[in-house]
């Protein structure tokens, strides 16, 4: 690594923030109630009811029946910033388009390039996608305050990091076993690659305002009979205290507090292959093999 | 009036000794002090020790305070007796085997034992824990009580408790800052509720959470959050069916002037604001 000159500012990712995650459902219904009644998030007044809010954006939530691939949008900074990654994409093998005027409008963005990894997931790269006018109303007092972060499973995990280190620009903040967290602001990640041997998202993180709110969401879903997957339980390479349960069709959320800030000095850290490293209380997950730390998959 | 300054020790008969050893250290935590062929006497902080598991009946169990010296003691003794409390003076035997000067033991209201203890031993030793709990220290006892109104008044007239909350007619009382030293349970008869130590940190009480789960401890209430004094709780079974509670952040009630206890309707929420609901099995 070059020695720093403290003149000039370190080079920064194009990548702005975490927008949204288009989720595939076969069945929209039971996901956009379990999105109200148990995610407690705000649906969006819109004639089809498969756009949800968590915060002061138009939406973080698309259900997408018409998909069979789930996939999440990142706002990148501006038009020359997406045309460079264009470039750079097509010259290192990524397979990207650019999304058509419709897929935009669904989107509430003004522009999108539809980007597919090494591993088949969908990353959509965004341009002013839409804020609310109004305040976020919850659906129910889980304290919900915003998408938080996503888990993607990586079955090639080295191409997959240069996609998103060598060309987005994020950077490794620590790993645990082969997991590896990247960041692209402040917070310790707002992506998580896990290995696994498909494509998919593991789960979609949602901060909530304190570590009352997710006990209160532990029993609030134990109540409902909803199967808590890993939690509640506490994350060592990022400190966030969490609670993952799984929703219709198998798609598994998260609720998530006290995610750390990250100092532009870190070194990212090495976690042994040990379930301890994704929980420090000692909470195991029984059911989802990415969430079950094994090194060298 | 009778003032208590703190607890000082719990003593609780083991049907056996060495059960109640592998669960106070491997699962509870605590130090072993001194052992004899009768008694263990566990560390939780500095003092020589503040349990002791004696050869006994599980239902023989006493809860001690510390008071300030033989003259306050003596004192106490009076009035106790004046009230009709049957007053036990400890014998030099009695009293080094509670590792204290002197003590006097008597019955509250329920039937409690109860013994007002001077000069309790510390140790010199550093207390270490037997496994990684974060125990910072005994804490409080819940006290089962028959009547909770009728000793309210005790412990609050004859003694210098004062109230922090309630929870229906039940009373949680301190004799210092701390929100609660003393927490009334309704009960069909005398006996310890549960015995508290404190814990450094939420992790502490989610982290034993998950190790007491892991060895076959039952856990009958908890990870939760009392809204009365504000503590994150675990609460789990040891030997002779006593309940054990692990907590962290009990709030200091700053203005004794001023404070007013609170009335929480007797119901679950009152005692979890997270959600958990009780599984004592009494």
């Amino acid at each position: 690594m070059k020695t720093m000159n403290m003149a000039a500012p370190l080079p920064r990712s194009p990548l702005i923030q975490l927008c949204y995650v288009r989720l595939a459902v076969r069945h929209p219904q039971p996901a956009a109630a379990f999105a109200t009644d148990v995610l407690g998030l705000q649906p969006v007044p819109d004639k089809q009811a498969l756009l949800f809010r968590s915060d002061d954006r138009y939406h973080t939530l698309c259900l997408e029946p018409d998909s069979a691939i789930s996939s999440i949008g990142i706002e990148i900074a501006d038009e020359a910033a997406l045309n460079r990654v264009a470039q750079v994409l097509k010259q290192e093998g990524f397979a990207a388009r650019e999304a058509t005027a419709e897929e935009c409008a669904r989107r509430f963005v003004c522009g999108a390039l539809i980007v597919a990894d090494a591993t088949g997931n969908e990353i959509e790269l965004v341009l002013r996608p839409a804020q609310s006018g109004r305040r976020y109303f919850p659906s129910r007092d889980a304290g919900v305050t915003g998408l938080q972060s996503v888990a993607l499973r990586s079955r090639a995990l080295k191409d997959d990091l240069r996609l998103w280190t060598t060309i987005l620009g994020a950077e490794v903040s620590d790993r645990a076993g082969d997991v590896t967290y990247l960041r692209f602001d402040q917070k310790h990640h707002r992506i998580a690659l896990y290995p696994s041997d498909r494509a998919g998202i593991v789960y979609v993180s949602y901060g909530v305002e304190s570590m009352d709110a997710i006990m209160q969401s532990n029993y609030f879903v134990q109540e409902r009979q909803i199967k808590i997957v890993h939690g509640p339980g506490r994350e060592p390479a990022s400190g966030q205290i969490f609670l993952r349960f799984e929703g219709p069709e198998g798609h598994v959320f998260s609720y998530a507090y006290g995610l750390n800030d990250i100092g532009p000095d870190h070194h990212p850290r090495q976690f042994s292959a040990h379930p301890s490293s994704l929980c420090e209380w000692g909470s195991e997950c029984q059911d989802i093999p990415e969430l079950q730390l094994a090194s060298g998959r | 009036m009778i003032e208590l300054k703190d607890l000082a020790y719990v003593r609780l008969g083991a049907s056996d000794l060495e059960d109640a050893e592998s669960f106070a250290t491997r699962s509870l935590g605590l130090q072993i002090g001194e052992q004899t062929a009768k008694s263990l006497y566990l560390r939780s902080d500095d003092r020589a020790h503040t349990l002791c598991y004696f050869e006994g009946d599980p239902s023989d169990q006493t809860v001690a305070f510390e008071v300030e010296d033989e003259e306050k003691l003596g004192a106490a003794a009076t009035t106790l007796d004046a009230l009709g409390h049957a007053v036990h003076v400890g014998n030099a035997t009695e009293c080094s085997l509670r590792k204290v000067r002197a003590f006097i033991g008597f019955k509250d209201p329920t039937g409690n034992q109860i013994e007002l203890a001077v000069r309790p031993e510390r140790s010199g030793k550093r207390y270490f824990a037997t496994r990684d709990a974060g125990i910072t220290g005994f804490s409080h006892v819940g006290l089962n009580s028959t009547d909770p109104a009728r000793d309210e008044q005790f412990w609050t007239q004859v003694c210098n408790a004062r109230v922090s909350d309630r929870i229906g007619d039940i009373a949680l009382m301190r004799v210092n800052a701390i929100h609660h030293t003393v927490a009334l349970a309704p009960g069909r008869g005398p006996g310890i509720h549960h015995i508290n130590h404190q814990v450094e940190s939420n992790d502490d009480v989610l982290r034993s959470y998950y190790h007491l789960s892991g060895q076959r401890v039952p856990i009958v209430f908890g990870p939760g959050r009392h809204p009365t004094s504000g503590a994150r709780f675990l609460y789990f079974l040891g030997p002779g069916e006593m309940v054990f509670e692990y907590s962290v952040g009990v709030d200091e009630i700053a203005d004794e002037e001023t404070h007013r206890p609170r009335q929480f309707g007797f119901e679950p929420s009152s005692l979890c604001m997270w959600g958990a609901k009780s599984a004592r099995p009494r």
